[in-house]
């Protein structure tokens, strides 16, 4: 059952090459809830996607980050691999959006791995085993009843660059496949995680399904210097270290759930992340992926030199919401279908300005010279008639003007959003070209910050996020976020 | 070529009416506009008319136009559906205008309605934001507000004197004219305080910033030379047409704190009268939140970019002041049944010509009025003069 992960041979082994992350900027603390329910909860905190948050929101700020770190171009990705337990419709493929918002060459192959928490090493395997340069995104926003799975739901999302010559080399990888079924499941048509709660069943399955994977490794073992073993709260790790020769330090280092909550199929991968952050040069760090059902990754990494990909300070940022704040930011209370309608803008239409959309792609008038946004219809400077030459702006820019719509007052495809996270601002952003001749101005929704505090010459910048859904279609763009 | 001249103006009551028809509105308004006219009046010799609504609500988008003038009786006369957003009317009244001039109609009827309040909250905001440049303005999450508002927060930026306390004033000063107004939506006085403390709609404006969401409607008969001197003891000359296009949002336009389609209406406007803005002794301008009117000051010529505030502080545009502006109460205490506004306008500009405002300006000559669609992608700028002597 043991894999040979050393690569063909041809581009050298094969493993990590850069590392992206990404964290809601909202946190729960444990003891909101506990003092809600006067019951203990099983993390210390979560991380609670905003309204316009999803998985697939979530994977394009991770993968971004991930291709930021990285030294060649996005057009040089040749496989995307996304996975997630939470795709944003239970039909449809996802991962093209996330390509488009990336700027990935269409060509692209994708697989997307989905269905259990097992997915992350799903997608990594799937990353190591194309060829050339793949990104693996593993994005996740589990939900649960707010009396139970829902106590301890985080988010998240791990982005690694795969290719050969890596400074972190996947040295060996197995898989476990067993029938047991039943610790963690989504029935058809609901959003809510449920457990059966057998303990001991559950106990058991989880760790003899993940020390046997990891136990198959071709690894030496006792180099692992970080572990990120299944998590869906901070002592299961634990219980599944019993069985093998890894110490508690490293099997904490690999552990973020307590800080995070449980982001699902995430969880590990962003564990991976802290581990072989945590690492010195010349250690081992492994990650042991499990899926109810059941099935198991294991993964092991010889680690030549740590990536920063800054799991520490991106848990110690982010802003505490009160409980009820959180509730309605997922949606369990308040949420809403509005009558009236959406704006009429047609698929067919948002999609012909994507470019626009995901990745402010502006016009160079060939006349004269000027900037259009969006770039279609006469020049705004001289008049003329022709096709605009593409030239993105800047994802970063200033607010020029800026407003505030409160509670009541949004028009009706934002409701449902207002609802869950309060007023938002709405500013005018102008943007520099790329390449720095010239500017536009673009009408821009902020978020993940706080209105009142916003003001005309703050500078912005641009992620992907939900902009309205409307005939079960969601519609993606780009909002802003203040520095 | 004939000059054109208002010889009966009239409006229903502004405000909210949710069992009535918008097309029993508008026979309210014409019932109103023929009572203005002092010689008699025959509803056959009508040849035309030139109606501006935005659509009331979705309800009836199409042929709306001879839907009101059959209603009204008028039967059989060509009637074309005018539909530029707030400045519906104000475009009907350009095309009145010009059939009259071209000599193609003697009689014109030039008005607008809308019925705004009788369907949801919901509704009513997704029918009030389709004139809002809908593919990047709109589903940026903005609304009318929100775009005058983000105007607002420009020119709080770009000219350090003006606060929030200017806008206010325009509130006091209007809402004190509206209370004078029978026909007004919301008719009655604020006070400073009021007007600065009041919850917000969209920062930094409030709600006594914004105009009402409201039903009504108004009528204007517009005549030739001829016809005006049967049926007018004193016709008001429109002396002035002009008119002009924008971007439809703001972000496509080069400034933020302007409306450039309204300057540009008024340069047509006044060089179509030969007046410059200094002759003018009263004014409508298009207050549908409290920036526009500071904006249209400035885009109008009546002060210099930054000195709006100026002209609140020193009251010279209140009743008694060098410039009296919205002495009806503007689209903020009258209201702004978004169709029937620009003609709306124009039934308070009547009046004062012929010294039957409610808010009676000293012995008023010239006067203009300001209409705009959405946040300024149509703009009409009317001039209209007092017959020298009174009659024609």
């Amino acid at each position: 059952m043991s894999g040979d992960a050393d690569g063909s041979g041809v581009g050298g082994r094969r493993g990590i090459v850069a590392t992206g992350l990404y964290l809601p900027q909202q946190r729960l603390d444990g003891d909101e809830i506990e003092a809600a329910w006067g019951t203990t909860v099983p993390v210390d905190r979560a991380a609670v996607p905003a309204a316009d948050e999803d998985a697939l929101t979530m994977a394009v700020a991770a993968g971004r980050d991930a291709l930021g770190r990285w030294d060649l171009g996005a057009d040089d990705v040749a496989h995307l691999a996304v996975a997630t337990t939470t795709p944003p419709l239970e039909e449809e493929a996802f991962a093209p959006r996330i390509a488009a918002a990336l700027g990935l060459d269409s060509a692209l192959s994708t697989t997307t791995a989905t269905q259990s928490t097992a997915a992350g090493g799903e997608a990594l395997l799937a990353g190591v085993d194309s060829d050339g340069p793949a990104l693996v995104v593993v994005a996740d926003a589990p939900e649960g009843d707010a009396a139970e799975v829902g106590q301890r739901a985080g988010a998240g999302a791990a982005a690694f660059v795969v290719d050969d010559d890596a400074d972190v080399v996947l040295e060996d990888s197995a898989r476990e496949s067993r029938d047991a079924p039943g610790l963690r499941l989504r029935e058809r048509g609901s959003t809510d995680v449920s457990e059966l709660d057998i303990t001991t069943y559950e106990r058991e399955t989880v760790r003899d399904t993940v020390s046997t994977v990891l136990g198959r490794l071709v690894i030496d073992h006792d180099a692992v210097g970080a572990a990120s073993l299944q998590q869906p709260t901070g002592d299961i790790p634990h219980r599944i270290g019993k069985a093998l020769p890894y110490d508690a330090a490293a099997i904490s280092s690999g552990t973020v759930v307590n800080d995070i909550g449980d982001a699902g199929a995430a969880t590990v991968a962003i564990g991976l992340l802290a581990g072989l952050e945590a690492v010195d040069a010349g250690a081992t760090v492994v990650a042991g992926f499990f899926g109810s059902g059941a099935t198991a990754v294991g993964l092991g990494f010889e680690v030549n030199a740590p990536p920063e990909p800054g799991v520490g300070a991106a848990i110690a940022a982010g802003e505490e919401i009160s409980y009820p704040e959180a509730l309605r930011a997922r949606g369990t209370i308040g949420d809403t279908e509005v009558a009236g309608g959406g704006a009429h803008v047609s698929l067919p239409s948002w999609q012909r300005t994507i470019a626009q959309r995901y990745r402010l792609v502006a016009g160079r008038c060939p006349g004269c010279g000027a900037v259009a946004f969006p770039p279609e219809g006469a020049c705004p400077a001289c008049g003329a008639r022709e096709e605009f030459e593409s030239t993105p702006l800047s994802l970063t820019g200033e607010v020029v003007a800026v407003t505030a719509i409160g509670q009541g007052g949004a028009p009706p495809e934002f409701v449902a959003q207002q609802r869950r996270d309060g007023p938002f601002a709405v500013a005018i952003v102008e943007a520099t070209t790329v390449d720095g001749d010239g500017s536009a101005r673009f009408p821009a929704q902020l978020t993940d910050c706080d209105v009142e505090a916003v003001s005309v010459g703050d500078v912005v910048t641009g992620e992907l996020r939900r902009i309205y859904t409307v005939e079960g279609v969601t519609r993606y763009g780009l909002k802003f976020v203040p520095e | 070529m004939t000059d054109a001249y208002i010889v009966g103006a009239g409006q229903s009551d502004f405000g909210s009416f949710p069992n009535r028809s918008y097309r029993s509105l508008f026979d309210d308004a014409f019932d109103e506009a023929v009572e203005t006219v002092d010689g008699d009046f025959d509803p056959d010799d009508v040849d035309e008319a030139f109606l501006g609504t935005l659509g009331v609500g979705g309800r009836q988008l199409g042929l709306s136009g001879p839907a009101v003038t059959e209603h009204l009786g008028l039967h059989g006369i060509p009637t074309t559906r005018v539909e530029n957003a707030c400045a519906a009317s104000g475009y009907a009244l350009r095309q009145a205008v010009m059939a009259v001039r071209s000599g193609m109609a003697d009689l014109v009827l030039a008005g607008g309605y809308e019925v705004m309040t009788d369907t949801s909250g919901d509704h009513t905001k997704w029918w009030l934001g389709v004139s809002g440049e809908t593919e990047w303005e709109r589903l940026s999450g903005t609304t009318f507000a929100g775009v005058y508002a983000q105007m607002a927060s420009a020119y709080l930026r770009e000219h350090d004197d003006a606060t929030v306390e200017d806008f206010s004033r325009v509130a006091v000063k209007n809402h004190g004219n509206g209370a004078k107004n029978p026909h007004a939506h919301l008719g009655f006085e604020c006070t400073m305080e009021e007007a600065t403390n009041a919850p917000d709609v969209a920062s930094p404006l409030n709600l006594y910033h914004c105009c009402p969401t409201t039903d009504g409607a108004s009528a204007v008969l517009v005549a030739s030379e001829s016809v005006a001197a049967e049926l007018s003891d004193a016709p008001v000359r429109v002396s002035g047409a002009g008119a002009a296009s924008g971007r439809v949002g703001l972000f496509q336009r080069d400034s933020l704190t302007g409306i450039p389609a309204s300057a540009t209406a008024a340069d047509r406007a006044y060089e179509d009268a030969g007046i410059t803005p200094e002759d003018l002794d009263f004014a409508e301008v298009h207050d549908c939140f409290a920036i526009a009117e500071l904006a249209a000051y400035e885009d109008l010529g009546f002060c210099d970019r930054g000195a709006a505030p100026q002209l609140l502080r020193e009251g010279v545009t209140d009743p008694d002041g060098a410039l009296p502006v919205n002495t009806s109460g503007g689209l903020k205490s009258k209201g702004h049944p978004i169709g029937a506004t620009g003609t709306g306008q124009v039934v308070e500009v009547f009046a004062q010509l012929r010294g039957d405002a409610h808010v009676q300006v000293e012995r008023p000559e010239v006067g203009l009025a300001h209409n705009v669609g959405g946040s300024g992608g149509g703009v009409t700028v009317h001039v209209f003069e007092q017959v020298e002597g009174g009659e024609l």
